[in-house]
């Protein structure tokens, strides 16, 4: 789960982050091919108008001496120097026209003989030849989109302001794609480098982060199942926010591997007090009848031959014995009752009706029983029927001679719900504390075993028991259990 | 005269002796005019050229290269330039008072003559003239026999309108560059001077290579070298004895075999009698009177 979770955060800020430089730098890498594309194609334009504008400048002497051979040379050679031009300056071809758009010098004499119209392979030849011939002042015309598309600079040729023809130089825009491919795959290479930078860092910060998270998803769980002393101390790497909950983290682990170190020492104290009030109740208990007992034993020893005391004297042992019987028998009911392993239907509790309207004894007590289990409810019929027994026995004497009993059972949800009430006297406050204290009693006879052994059992079942008691109106005790622990 | 005149009185300035006249005088740099007769190109060439004739002078020697024969002839007409190497044309127009004087001719491939070639693209159609009619064509230059009187010579024997019969025409002022406007098929056809066009075949065969000859002239006098009538006969003499003896020394030779010239002899001036003839018809209009500037006549001269 930890790593999991390790890997899910620090996955997502990686790939966070990793998106973010991506975005910036393709961005902005789209901003500078679009901002180089537009200043290469000024430049191109430039390029084209200076070459135009140089040529028209020179010619008009020449065209005026018809010098047409200078003039084609003079073409020529400012065409195999484009100004600012580099290896990529292509120039596609150039000429110079009459005012009656009759070629005066073209680069490409062949296929554009001296003294003809320059001849129009398309249709878009002849539109932009129709308009090169009303340029006034140094023009660029365009062909379009394409690598095959060019700039055509177009300039007029004056000589004291008389118009002598045109000069139209044409440059491929070959020059600005390979340009603009250049500077894209510099961009992209750019982007990619800052794309792995920014996954490196958001790994890097991701771990950074997510670690301590870890190692404290460790701690919790160890926490969780009560390992407070398996808590490994998190790395307090820097004096941040992070830094800060993990010294926090650490400075409560250990708070609680202290606390549970004292509430262990205290849970043996207790123990060890415990086994002490039982071994003085023992002591008490045994010791009560032991001293009547052993009177008696003295007694007949002194005078073996009197009937009379071994007939008065012989019950007393029987009684006496039998009491410190009861008490070792209590002592070990939990022994008894793991011993017998009897599972059987809710309806064998029944059979405690008449156990209890006996130990009512005719006195004016109402006996309520409200058994809502289904006979198809299994439940470990020794343990229940002890819980219950004990319970009502205890409202029973509760009430001395007059009240209300009342016991009810049923299941709710995954738990069966015993409960049992009187309209007794109920428990004063001082007294509840050590209500399920062993040989804690309030009454002459009673053993004070009887609540402890409910407490035991519900404890052993995994259970809960509740006590709501008023004085003057009745106390109810309510005991919840598992039902799977109930059946077995 | 108008350069020892400056001299002296620059010399004056600096305080200088009258005897210093003798060592000015040599001093003063002799004035060569070329034209487009030569490769202009070959800067270095000409340099040395240059220093080689200088050396033998014993006084330095100029070559001043202007783009028409028209601007040297003038130049000669005005006394800055001592020495011209011309072309027949310019050289068979009569001039009053005359002012040249022929000072030598070039012996090439054994005889003082050449031709003029029309040429074509190599690739192109054209056979003969007439082919060529409203195409363009190339002149070098207008006062040049070979680059432009014969081509026009020959129009006019056929009677045709000699400035209707090309679509367009124009000048290149270089034999060379008549060769490039042809090669590079600016112009569909032109007339340059059959030594030019050989030896472009040889230096720069690629430019050559494109172009095919179709018509040859009759043999015509090789362009001369002359002397301007006022340059002082010593130093005319001595310039001729130099240049004829070119052949006799290595340096000179090398500066032969560089211009693929055999010499620089002497012709008598009937060799040019064939060029003065065309340009008296060209000149007269009467072109169909001219069967005199017939092959008949060039042989007489070749078999000189």
């Amino acid at each position: 789960m930890f790593s999991s979770l390790h890997k899910g955060l620090s996955v997502k800020f990686a790939l966070t982050i990793t998106a973010v430089v991506a975005g910036v730098a393709f961005t902005i890498g789209a901003v500078i091919v679009t901002l180089d594309w537009q200043r290469f194609h000024r430049e191109l334009e430039n390029r084209a108008l200076l070459l135009a504008h140089s040529i028209a400048v020179t010619a008009p002497e020449d065209i005026l001496q018809s010098d047409f051979w200078s003039l084609y040379k003079s073409l020529k050679i400012m065409a195999n120097k484009v100004p600012g031009g580099t290896q990529d300056t292509h120039i596609l071809t150039g000429m110079i026209l009459d005012t009656d758009g009759i070629v005066l010098a073209h680069l490409d004499p062949n296929n554009n003989p001296l003294g003809i119209p320059p001849v129009h392979s398309s249709e878009i030849e002849t539109q932009l030849f129709a308009q090169a011939r009303e340029v006034r002042t140094p023009t660029i015309l365009n062909s379009g989109v394409g690598n095959g598309g060019f700039l055509e600079g177009v300039a007029p040729i004056y000589s004291d302001e008389k118009l002598l023809g045109i000069v139209r130089v044409r440059l491929s825009k070959r020059e600005l794609y390979l340009k603009a491919q250049r500077s894209t795959f510099i961009i992209i290479g750019l982007t990619l480098a800052l794309v792995a930078l920014g996954s490196l860092l958001g790994t890097a910060i991701s771990r950074r982060i997510t670690m301590p998270l870890s190692a404290m998803t460790e701690g919790m769980e160890a926490v969780g199942r009560g390992e407070f002393s398996n808590i490994k101390p998190i790395p307090v790497g820097n004096d941040d926010e992070l830094g800060i909950l993990a010294s926090a983290f650490n400075k409560m682990a250990k708070e609680m591997a202290e606390k549970k170190s004292l509430e262990e020492q205290i849970a043996v104290s207790e123990k060890l007090v415990a086994l002490g009030r039982i071994s003085a109740g023992v002591a008490h208990e045994v010791n009560n009848p032991l001293a009547g007992l052993m009177n008696c034993i003295d007694t007949l020893k002194k005078h073996p031959e009197d009937p009379e005391l071994v007939e008065r004297y012989l019950p007393l042992l029987d009684k006496g014995l039998n009491r410190i019987k009861n008490i070792v028998e209590s002592l070990l009911v939990e022994l008894r009752i793991e011993e017998a392993h009897s599972t059987d239907s809710s309806s064998s509790l029944d059979d405690l009706r008449d156990i209890v309207e006996s130990e009512i004894n005719g006195r004016d007590i109402d006996f309520v029983w409200d058994n809502h289990l289904g006979t198809e409810v299994m439940i470990n019929k020794r343990r229940v029927q002890q819980i219950v027994l004990n319970l009502l026995k205890n409202s029973i004497q509760a009430l001395h001679d007059k009240g209300t009993v009342v016991f009810r059972t049923f299941q709710d949800g995954n738990c069966i719900i015993l409960e049992v009430s009187d309209n007794g006297p109920g428990i004063p406050p001082e007294n509840r504390k050590q209500l399920f204290d062993p040989f804690f009693t309030t009454k002459k006879n009673g053993t004070g075993l009887g609540l402890w052994i409910v407490y035991r059992l519900v404890e052993s079942m995994r259970g809960v028991i509740e006590v709501e008691s008023e004085v003057g109106n009745g106390t109810q005790f309510q005991v919840t259990l598992p039902a799977m622990e109930v059946s077995t | 005269m108008l350069h020892l005149s400056i001299f002296l009185y620059a010399s004056t300035v600096n305080g200088a002796r009258a005897d210093d006249l003798e060592v000015a005088r040599s001093d003063v740099p002799i004035r060569f005019g070329l034209t487009a007769v030569v490769v202009r190109e070959n800067l270095r060439f000409l340099d040395q050229w240059a220093y080689y004739l200088s050396k033998k002078m014993g006084q330095p020697v100029e070559f001043v290269r202007r783009r028409s024969y028209r601007e040297v002839m003038d130049m000669l007409k005005s006394g800055s330039l001592d020495f011209a190497w011309i072309c027949g044309f310019p050289y068979v127009q009569n001039r009053d008072p005359e002012f040249i004087k022929m000072l030598s001719v070039p012996v090439y491939k054994g005889s003082p003559l050449y031709h003029s070639f029309i040429i074509v693209p190599k690739d192109s159609p054209y056979q003969s003239l007439d082919d060529l009619k409203g195409k363009t064509f190339a002149y070098s230059d207008p006062e040049s026999n070979s680059g432009y009187l014969y081509p026009q010579y020959l129009l006019a024997q056929k009677g045709t309108n000699k400035e209707s019969f090309f679509r367009q025409t124009f000048f290149t002022f270089n034999h060379a560059e008549t060769v490039e406007a042809v090669a590079e098929q600016f112009a569909d056809g032109g007339a340059v001077d059959s030594y030019i066009w050989e030896y472009l075949q040889e230096f720069r065969p690629e430019l050559a290579e494109k172009t095919r000859v179709i018509n040859q002239s009759p043999v015509f006098g090789f362009p001369p070298l002359v002397s301007r009538l006022g340059v002082d006969l010593e130093t005319v003499w001595r310039m001729k004895r130099v240049i004829k003896g070119m052949d006799e020394d290595p340096d000179g030779r090398k500066f032969l075999n560089g211009l693929k010239l055999d010499s620089f002899g002497e012709s008598p001036d009937s060799i040019f009698k064939n060029i003065r003839e065309m340009a008296q018809k060209i000149r007269t209009g009467n072109p169909l009177d001219g069967s005199t500037a017939s092959n008949e006549n060039a042989n007489t001269i070749k078999r000189q």
